[in-house]
């Protein structure tokens, strides 16, 4: 047996070693950089440097609050969204379905510059199509990038219609999973179709939902692509400024990567704890 | 009165049809099963009757009301399905008490409705489990639960006990028997299990691919087939099947050949008209009607290839001198101990060569 285990580890330790090098090194070592006051040649072990320096910054505590922000309001409305598109998705009477799923899923395809053009482009203050529309209902015209709040509005906007149809397309599948007797039996049982959305759908969906809140958890507090290139790179002024953006200014503008490693540690940290009190709140309770 | 009624019932999948003008009239209190192998439409009749599935055309009634375009949950049934159909995240008993809750009636009527099933069933200990924490019998006890707390009027179960093991299968072919007996309702079975069938129905319809073969009660099925299809179905082993020749007639009836047995000759008599001589026919003989040589009218040499002794009684595997398998049911006590034997036979059936019996 002893042998075997063996040849095995010799068959991985190619992937072993690669996955050493280029993944577990690069966590430990960035943890040790956040230890370091980089700034000065050569670098210095500096326990607080970076962490003390984290505690009191007024940059770190607005990307902070803006990628809270997003957390908070982006995904559940992400979420709801997506189950109702996996429900008309899952209607009996909806023709043409594979063409559908296709297309709520094609954003996740779509390219991020591609689409965050287009974004500015529709979201544009004199030519975009959303003012035209705003415009056409009698609405007056929304300067989205020049405000925070409208930009803020904005970078949700674009992350829920980039990642909605991939939720829906695995709130699906769960909902595909519900064998269709346990339907049959409460239709038997009188119980009408929201009733049974409520009591059955949603119970039975609950390990999937978790799982989309867990993935989009993470997610937003990586968030980065949309602000950058949405909003110009967290603007207005930092209106938009998430901490995935924070860490890139720090790490590879002001080039401090101790503190911008000091920063990755607290999105990881934050979206593991926020996740765990997720999966707590969520438990199969006996 | 809860008789339930088919008249002429068409069921079409696109232009496939799968059930051909099904009619069937069920008594208030019967216990009719539909049997028959997997595909025959057994499933989309009951389906049909419960309004899960849509009648493409003919009429169903259910207490004498035409029930055809009437919701499921107003057709007064209630069903029990082969997976159970449990509500996974509820207790036993908020699977039992779900429907009532759902449609407003009033608490201390569900709670006694409840109460009463899990009695009737011996679940009362369970009522805070999960279904995945039960045992296959004790799911499918809560799944008939939830069934009798809607006190319908009509019962459907499709072949609720397939899910089982042989043993537990036996066990809750009895108490649902009992169950028929506590409650006096109607009750509709589907199974393609021809013992559970015979065990549990006071008439059971036998169905292939979509026409009913035979009504009857479970004895008169056994004793006088329809056809070879209903004479091959029930009974288990099946009714043994050997190609024949009519030679001619006499005074007792028609005269027939066992085929490639020149000497081996059954009087059987017809109260309709005889084929004319030389019409292929097929005699079916049961295995308890082979008895031993010189007991019964004809005669028959077979050779023995397997006997399985199922200790008071045996079967005998073997083979005529044309090479057809017969099996020959024997008491443990007379298993013969040569490999060839003359058997004789006793009683034994006669079908045309469309599969009709010739009576």
């Amino acid at each position: 047996m002893r042998n075997r285990n063996a040849t095995a580890y010799r068959f991985l330790a190619p992937y072993l070693l690669i996955f050493s090098v280029f993944w577990v090194w690069p966590i430990i070592s960035s943890f040790m950089i956040s230890f370091q006051a980089t700034r000065t040649v050569p670098w210095r072990f500096a326990p607080g440097f970076n962490w003390g320096r984290l505690i009191g910054d007024p940059a770190f505590f607005n990307a902070l609050k803006n990628t809270l922000l997003i957390l908070v309001i982006q995904v559940p409305v992400m979420i709801a969204l997506a189950m109702v598109m996996a429900v008309l998705l899952n209607s009996p009477l909806l023709k043409a379905r594979g063409l559908y799923r296709f297309a709520f899923f094609a954003p996740v395809v779509v390219g991020e510059v591609a689409y965050s053009a287009v974004f500015r482009l529709m979201f544009s203050l004199d030519f975009g199509i959303v003012n035209k529309l705003l415009n056409s209902v009698g609405l007056p015209k929304v300067d989205w990038f020049s405000n925070v709040t409208p930009a803020m509005a904005l970078i949700m906007i674009a992350v829920t219609w980039r990642w909605a149809g991939y939720n829906a397309i695995i709130l699906l599948a769960g909902m595909q999973s519900i064998p269709e007797d346990v339907y049959e039996a409460a239709t038997l049982d009188r119980v009408s179709k929201l009733k049974q959305f409520f009591y059955i759908t949603l119970p039975l969906l609950k390990p999937v939902i978790v799982f989309c809140l867990v993935l989009s958890i993470i997610g937003t507090m990586q968030l980065f692509t949309e602000p950058f290139l949405i909003t110009e790179r967290g603007g207005p002024g930092g209106g938009t400024e998430t901490l995935g953006l924070l860490l890139y200014r720090q790490g590879f503008r002001s080039l401090n990567f101790g503190y911008a490693s000091a920063v990755a540690y607290t999105m990881a940290a934050l979206a593991i704890a926020i996740t765990l009190v997720q999966l707590w709140l969520t438990r199969e309770k006996q | 009165m809860a008789t339930v009624t088919l008249s002429n019932v068409v069921k079409r999948f696109g232009v496939f049809e799968v059930v051909h003008g099904a009619n069937i009239d069920i008594k208030h209190g019967e216990f009719v099963v539909f049997v028959g192998p997997s595909g025959c439409g057994k499933s989309t009749l009951l389906r049909m009757i419960a309004g899960l599935e849509d009648i493409s055309g003919g009429e169903i009634a259910i207490g004498g009301k035409l029930v055809n375009d009437v919701e499921p949950a107003d057709r007064g049934i209630a069903m029990v399905f082969q997976s159970y159909a449990l509500y996974p995240h509820m207790s036993v008993e908020q699977n039992l008490s779900f429907g009532l809750r759902m449609t407003g009636n009033p608490k201390a009527d569900t709670d006694r409705r409840v109460k009463r099933a899990a009695e009737i069933l011996r679940i009362s200990e369970l009522m805070d489990r999960r279904p995945k924490k039960l045992s296959g019998g004790q799911r499918q006890r809560v799944a008939i639960g939830r069934a009798i707390v809607r006190e319908p009027q009509v019962f459907l179960f499709d072949e609720p006990l397939s899910n089982l093991d042989a043993e537990l299968r036996v066990q809750m072919r009895v108490e649902i028997s009992r169950l028929h007996k506590e409650l006096g309702a109607t009750m509709i079975y589907v199974t393609h299990d021809q013992t559970e069938a015979m065990t549990l129905a006071d008439r059971i319809v036998v169905l292939r691919a979509g026409h009913i073969e035979q009504i009857g009660r479970p004895l008169d099925l056994y004793d006088d087939p329809d056809n070879l299809f209903v004479a091959g179905f029930v009974g288990s082993p099946k009714m043994n099947f050997i190609k024949a020749q009519i030679v001619g007639h006499d005074a007792r009836g028609v005269v027939v050949e066992l085929a490639g047995q020149e000497k081996t000759r059954i009087t059987q008599p017809l109260a309709g008209a005889a084929p004319e001589a030389g019409s292929k026919v097929i005699v079916g003989v049961r295995p308890e009607h082979f008895g031993s040589a010189g007991e019964g009218g004809t005669d028959l040499v077979v050779a023995i290839d397997v006997v399985e002794h199922l200790g008071g009684t045996s079967f005998l595997y073997a083979r005529t001198a044309h090479g057809e398998d017969v099996v020959i049911q024997r008491d443990a006590a007379k298993v013969p101990t040569t490999s060839e034997v003359t058997i004789s036979i006793r009683k034994s059936y006669l079908f045309d060569e469309k599969g009709l019996r010739l009576r």
